[in-house]
Formats: C-alpha cells, sequence, structure tokens
C-alpha cells in the first residue's frame, strides 16, 4: 500500500472515554495530564453517549470508560447503557473504587461488559502505599464481585523499579483473583511519570530478572494471560505511538478535547472538542489529529527506516517531552540524534542502584494547587 | 537393562498410558456413545488406518536384513490386499451408515486426528528402525482391545451391522501376532540401556499419539456456543468483540457462528457447512481449523 496516500479519515476502532479526572488514588506515574485542573468535566452523560454513538458511526468497536476513576462519576450506569446500546463493547477501566460490588451490578445490568482492575503492588501495604490511600481491600471486593457476575477480568499493573521485583507474587495475585488477563506494564514516563523519573525507571537487571519470570509464568501454560509491555527507555526501539497517531483510537478527556492519546494535550497542536463539533469532525480534520498521520512528516532515520511501519517513529509525546521538538524521532530508538537523552537517565537509574530507593521522593498525583 | 526387565518397563508404559483407558474408548465399551461419536470414530480413525501401510513402508526403507523385510511386509498386505484393513475398514463405515466413498476422501478428517496420525509417520521417518518398531509394541494391548471391542459392539450398538466387525475380528488374530515379532526385535537388538530408554520413549510417545487422537474425535462431539463475553455484530461489518480484541469474519466465518448454538456438535457444524458448499473442496477442514481458532480466543465455549 503507497504510503502517501492513506486513508482519509482512517477507520477508528477504540473510544478511549475519559469521563473524569477525579480519582482517590495518587499514583506518581498517572497518565493523566500533570495539569489536572485544566480539564473540568464538560459532558454530561446524554454527551458522552453521543460520542459514543459517533464513534460507532466511525467504525469503533470498543470503549474504554476511564478517568481518573470513571466510577467517581454518578452517571457512570447512564453513559454505558448508552455505549452499549450504541454497539460498542463496554470496557471498564477502573481503580476499583468507590464502585463496589453493587455498584458494579448496576452497571452489569447497564450493559457493561468487561472489567480492568488496576492494582499497584501485589499486596495490601505496598500498592496502598504507592496509591496513597488504602484501597487494596476495595480491589480484591471488586475483582470477587466481577467474576462472581461472570464479567471478563483484566488485572493491569503499571511496572517501575518499586515493584518489578515482585513480578511471580502478581502473577499469584492475578491467578488468586481470577484474572483471565494480566498486563505488565511498564512505566511510560510521560507527564507525571516523567515529573517522578527518578523514582520509578528500572535498572537492566531488575526488566531482565522479570522479563525471565514472565516467561517462566507462561511457560506453565495456566491462566493468566500475560501481557508484557516493555519499557522503551531499555529496549533500543521505541514503542508504537499509540497504534499509529491518529489511525485507530481517539481518547476524549473530561473537557471534550478529542486526541490521538493520553499524552498528546501536552502538545502545542490544535485539536478540536467534542462540545463544539461532532466526533467525526475532530477526528477527520482537526489540525492536530492530522499533524502526524501517515509518514509525510517524518525526519531522518525514520523516514527510510524500515521500521517506520511498525513503530510509527515513536512516541511524539515522548519527542515533545524530552527534545521540545514533537516531529523529533522519539529518543527511545537508539538511531535518534536525541537517544543520549534516554541513555543518560538510563545511566543514572544504573549508577544509584536500587538500595537508597527510599531516598528517592516522588510527587503524587493530584490537582496542584 | 535384561530382556525380561525391558520387558516389563514396555508392558508398565502400556498400563498407564495406552488408550484403552481414554475417556473415549470407556465410553465406547460400556455402550455410552451416540450413534454420531461412533459415525465420527469410524470416520477419522480411518486416516490412521491410511498411515499405517505407510509408516510400515518406512520401516521397511530402514531395515538391512533381508528376513526382517520378508516378514514385516506381511503387514502391508493385511492392510492393502483386497478384503484386507483398509477395505475392511470402508466396512465398518458402511455397516455404521456412511458413505464409503466420502470417507476414503480423507476431506472431512478432524485437524487434530490428522495431526496425531502424521505425527506418527514423521515420527518413523525421523527415528531408526529400533525406535519405529518400539513405537509399533501399542500392538501388544491391541488383540485384547478389539476382543473387547466386538463384544461392546455385539452388546450395545446392534445397530451396527454385523459384517462391519471383520477388521476387528481380523486384528484379534494379526495384532499379537505382529506384537510378537515387534517386540522379538525390540528385545534381541535393545543392547545398551540407552538404547532401552529409546525404545521406551518411543512407546510413550506413540500412546501419546492415539490418545491425542480420541481427544480429536472427542471434541468434535462437543457443542460450541457463543461465550458470554463475546459479542457478535454485524454493522458495520460482520465482527466477533472481546475484550481487548476484535475478530473481523467473512460471511462463511459469521455463518458458522450463528450454528453454533450450543446444540449441534463441531462434526454437525462441519456437516452443514459442507451441504451448504458442496463443491468447496476444504470446507470441513476450514470450519474445523475456524471452530478451533475461535475456542482458542475464547470466542466460543462449550
Amino acid at each position: 500500500m503507497s504510503a502517501a496516500a492513506p486513508e482519509r479519515p482512517p477507520r477508528l476502532y477504540n473510544l478511549i472515554a475519559e469521563l473524569t479526572y477525579r480519582c482517590p488514588l495518587g499514583c506518581p506515574y498517572c497518565s493523566n495530564p500533570v495539569a489536572l485542573g485544566d480539564f473540568p468535566e464538560a459532558l454530561a452523560a446524554s454527551a458522552w453517549v453521543r460520542v459514543c454513538r459517533e464513534a460507532a458511526a466511525l467504525g469503533a468497536v470498543h470503549v474504554g470508560l476511564t478517568g481518573g476513576e470513571p466510577t467517581a462519576r454518578r452517571d457512570l450506569a447512564e453513559i454505558v447503557a448508552g455505549a452499549a446500546a450504541a454497539g460498542l463493547y463496554t470496557h471498564l477501566v477502573t481503580a476499583g473504587t468507590p464502585v463496589g460490588p453493587d455498584g458494579l451490578a448496576l452497571l452489569r445490568e447497564a450493559g457493561l461488559r468487561s472489567v480492568q482492575l488496576s492494582v499497584q503492588d501485589a499486596e495490601a501495604a505496598a500498592s496502598d502505599a504507592l496509591a496513597g490511600t488504602a484501597c487494596f481491600d476495595a480491589k480484591r471486593a471488586l475483582a470477587g464481585a466481577t467474576r462472581e457476575l461472570g464479567l471478563p477480568l483484566t488485572l493491569n499493573v503499571v511496572l517501575h523499579r518499586h515493584n518489578l521485583g515482585r513480578v511471580r507474587e502478581l502473577v499469584a495475585l492475578a491467578r488468586a483473583w481470577g484474572a483471565e488477563r494480566l498486563e505488565l506494564a511498564n512505566v511510560q514516563l510521560h507527564g507525571w511519570a516523567l515529573r517522578n523519573r527518578a523514582a520509578l525507571l528500572p535498572t537492566r537487571a531488575q526488566l531482565r530478572e522479570a522479563a525471565a519470570v514472565v516467561e517462566a509464568e507462561r511457560a506453565r501454560g495456566a491462566s493468566p494471560e500475560i501481557v508484557f509491555v516493555l519499557a522503551d527507555y531499555w529496549s533500543d526501539r521505541p514503542k508504537p505511538c499509540s497504534g499509529g497517531w491518529g489511525r485507530r483510537q481517539v481518547v476524549v478527556t473530561p473537557d471534550g478535547r478529542a486526541l490521538p492519546c493520553h499524552a498528546a494535550a501536552e502538545l502545542p497542536l490544535e485539536f478540536w472538542r467534542v462540545t463544539e463539533r461532532s466526533l467525526g469532525e475532530c477526528w477527520a480534520d482537526a489540525p492536530g489529529m492530522n499533524a502526524f498521520r501517515g509518514e509525510a512528516w517524518m525526519p531522518e532515520p525514520c523516514r527510510s527506516c524500515p521500521e517506520r511501519g511498525r513503530d510509527f517513529g515513536g512516541c511524539r509525546c515522548q519527542a515533545f517531552a524530552l527534545t521540545g521538538d514533537a516531529a523529533r524521532t522519539d529518543p527511545a530508538c537508539r538511531l535518534a540524534p536525541d537517544h543520549e537523552r534516554v541513555r543518560e537517565a538510563r545511566e543514572a537509574a544504573e549508577r544509584d542502584g536500587t538500595e537508597a530507593d527510599d531516598a528517592i521522593a516522588w510527587v503524587p498525583r493530584r490537582v496542584q494547587p | 537393562m535384561s530382556r525380561t526387565g525391558l520387558e516389563a518397563r514396555l508392558s508398565a508404559i502400556l498400563d498407564e498410558r495406552y488408550h484403552d483407558r481414554h475417556p473415549f474408548n470407556l465410553r465406547m465399551h460400556e455402550g455410552r456413545l451416540s450413534r454420531e461419536e461412533i459415525r465420527t470414530w469410524v470416520r477419522n480413525r480411518y486416516y490412521y488406518q491410511t498411515r499405517i501401510p505407510i509408516k510400515d513402508g518406512l520401516i521397511l526403507g530402514k531395515a538391512e536384513d533381508p528376513e526382517f523385510r520378508r516378514s514385516w511386509i506381511r503387514r502391508i498386505h493385511d492392510h492393502d490386499d483386497p478384503r484386507g484393513g483398509l477395505e475392511r475398514w470402508l466396512a465398518l463405515a458402511r455397516a455404521v451408515g456412511l458413505d464409503a466413498a466420502e470417507v476414503a476422501s480423507l476431506r472431512d478428517v478432524l485437524p487434530g486426528v490428522r495431526r496425531a496420525c502424521d505425527e506418527y509417520v514423521e515420527f518413523v521417518e525421523s527415528h531408526d528402525l529400533l525406535e519405529s518398531v518400539a513405537a509399533s509394541l501399542t500392538e501388544l494391548r491391541a488383540g485384547g482391545l478389539m476382543a473387547r471391542r466386538i463384544a461392546a459392539f455385539e452388546t450395545h450398538y446392534p445397530w451396527v451391522e454385523r459384517e462391519g466387525l471383520a477388521y476387528f475380528e481380523s486384528r484379534t488374530r494379526q495384532a499379537p501376532r505382529d506384537a510378537e515379532e515387534g517386540l522379538a526385535h525390540v528385545l534381541e537388538h535393545a543392547r545398551s540401556e540407552a538404547d532401552a530408554a529409546r525404545c521406551a520413549a518411543a512407546l510413550e510417545r506413540k500412546c501419546e499419539i492415539l490418545w491425542a487422537l480420541l481427544d480429536a474425535v472427542e471434541w468434535a462431539g462437543r457443542r460450541p456456543r457463543l461465550a458470554g463475553r463475546a459479542l457478535l455484530r454485524d454493522e458495520p461489518e460482520p465482527m466477533v468483540v472481546l475484550p481487548e480484541r476484535a475478530v473481523e469474519l467473512n460471511e462463511t466465518g459469521r455463518h458458522i457462528l450463528g450454528l453454533c448454538d450450543g446444540a449441534r456438535g463441531m462434526a454437525a457444524i462441519a456437516r452443514e457447512m459442507r451441504a451448504r458448499h458442496p463443491d468447496a473442496e476444504s470446507v470441513e477442514r476450514d470450519s474445523y481449523a475456524f471452530l478451533q481458532a475461535m475456542e482458542a480466543v475464547g470466542v466460543l465455549e462449550s
């Protein structure tokens, strides 16, 4: 297929509905923007339902109902019902509170089809310490309720230098809680996580060991299916930008911005709002959405790289955060002119070792005063 | 290891792993198989029968001893001669109500059965004479199994015409003689502990293959239905959606999923697809492959 003539607009597959940035947890790697206060909740349930219908008309199959903590919204069941009626596969992404088993039962009745539950570590004290609030027991209860309701459960854990040594225990936890899928996602160093990079970035030895444990657990063949998302800082290869910029998914923020990914609001680009235009217009024609579609924007070494159809030049948000220019090659790539920035961070992580970790404070995610 | 030590070791493997203990065989002999299940087994087991002379031809090609070849070639005649094993199996197919030509076409062989039988041929291709002969020693138990089977058919499946059982009857005579020949060869030529271990491993492998064949036949009796997690949509195109993934369906795939109602078995679904596409060469194979793939990703449960 010719790269010069991409499908216009591309078929949408996935709507990520960030219903609110309110959240009782304060994880230091949160994927929400650092300027949380700039994203007021501007969409009523009826507006979200409209967005779901528009997404389905663009071809969307899944809707991820996320946040923040989506169950902080009292009108969530109404949104779920509307999304299900639009024909979307409704997927709740939750930290496990405040929804509770009864609330989950109502959501299922409204048309919820699957649940992704986050945990921060394999046991209560460490998980609660990272989340900044006691929530592990609520998570366990929600996992039980999910299974009882017959909904498929994915457990999601962000991996970093404080919990990478407990992959085996995390797999055991996923088994004990009846998850059929376990996502072990090495922390992506954007936004809050970039701010807390010194406290989060693991050592090479930690990653190797975790990867070996994952392989051993997979070899046992028992459930859950384990998805191990690599750490781009250590893999020498950039991660594909969410399946390609503006290519398969759209993120809608609480204030209605339609973005190609969670982090793109921080880029100096013009995105449009579903409060002002249809999702179809925001998806097809917003200048920001078209800024990095296709390959014409690519600099060298991406432009002539055989991997460009797979990794799409890596993450635009990471390029912007580390170089100030979103159009540069992702510095996570070994071939990037700015790879030095990533190498320096890696070297610092190695130099610090993991013994002195308690001395490295992190900033918990919260609305900045 | 002494000759008697090796013989005991091989016998212990058969005690533990021979497919007479497979749930499908147990149900067959207890009279608990439906006509449909009997037919599926007969249709599929024919593929195994067709592999046997090919396997024996490979064994002949490994043997340097003219006397061994002269004796072993009898097995090929037993299968391939007029009124030999293959013809008798097709007579069994007719006796259970199948179209012998359709069975002989092999087009409805289950993928798991095909895989298991092909693995046996590949094993013999890639192993030496001693191991190949050792793998054939499941015949040590075949005679007894055949006798039990004849009795079970006479008692429990009177709808199967009597002349269909001629294959089993011939094997009650052939299998003990063949097994004796194979065992004598193995005991004479397994000279070291390492040889004995190779023979034991070969027989274990063969037991696994026969077991896998019946696993696949049992699979064909499963009655799949759409899993609770799976969402089937027709607009804007046929697609089945799962957590974190979606599978686009062509018209045939969509039709097959529509047949997965928890009432039809896998084999029945493949037959409906054959009726719908009478001229498509590999419709059964394609249907089974699709059903297995849908099971593997969790679209179907049974």
